[in-house]
């Protein structure tokens, strides 16, 4: 799970490592993501999110289709 | 997990917060006794920690990595490592404050600089690649 600066760094880096292609978002949308993920790690009440938690973290993000599933 | 492995997750990560890294197993038996051991590879085994491969030490307690990684967060008037971007921005969310992400790009190695106000990155173009599908994040937790 790596930040590029574009792209087209992204498609440079797994042509030349003979890597497959996940999926690229943008930082925002990341940002946006480990806000929902992670904003209550440090509360004294935290629960472990479940499965569907997350999945509706992801969902709610426009994160969808097979590659987003989880397990 | 039971309500005493929680309290036992939540002091571990109440003590990387005050210490600024990870808690050391020995560090754990004098605060919280021979219970510490066991609990934490049940918290483990949860995946609401990560333990290195011989279970001696703590080496993720997600969104915080207790190693160097390749990205370095300032957040709450303190260095931090995420185990990766995702964790790295993770990290102020957390700790509720703004911060600044360090890292440099796989493809090129330019820095990449990102500063993270009232939850948004600045400047915003950069991306963020995950290579392996959501499915499989816990097959290999240090490689997504």
């Amino acid at each position: 799970m790596n930040l590029f600066r574009s792209e087209e760094h992204v498609g440079r880096w797994l042509d030349e490592n003979g890597y497959e292609a996940g999926e690229t978002i943008s930082a925002g949308k990341l940002s946006e993501l480990a806000h929902a993920w992670w904003s209550d790690r440090l509360a004294p009440g935290w629960r472990p999110h479940t499965r569907d938690q997350n999945q509706a973290i992801l969902d709610r993000l426009g994160l969808t289709g097979s590659f987003w599933q989880l397990p | 997990m039971d309500d005493r492995d929680l309290q036992i997750r939540n002091h571990v990560y109440r003590r990387f917060v005050e210490l600024g890294r990870a808690p050391t197993f020995a560090e754990l038996k004098d605060e919280l006794g021979d219970e510490a051991k066991p609990a934490l590879g049940r918290l483990h085994n949860a995946h609401a920690l990560v333990l290195e491969p011989d279970r001696t030490e703590i080496r993720m307690a997600n969104p915080f990595s207790a190693v160097p990684t390749p990205y370095r967060v300032e957040a709450g008037g303190r260095s931090w490592y995420g185990n990766c971007a995702w964790d790295a921005f993770g990290i102020p969310a957390a700790l509720h404050v703004d911060g600044h992400v360090s890292s440099a790009c796989p493809d090129c190695g330019e820095p990449i600089e990102i500063d993270i106000r009232d939850e948004r990155p600045l400047p915003g173009e950069h991306v963020f690649h995950v290579a392996v599908p959501a499915a499989h994040w816990w097959d290999d937790i240090v490689f997504t």
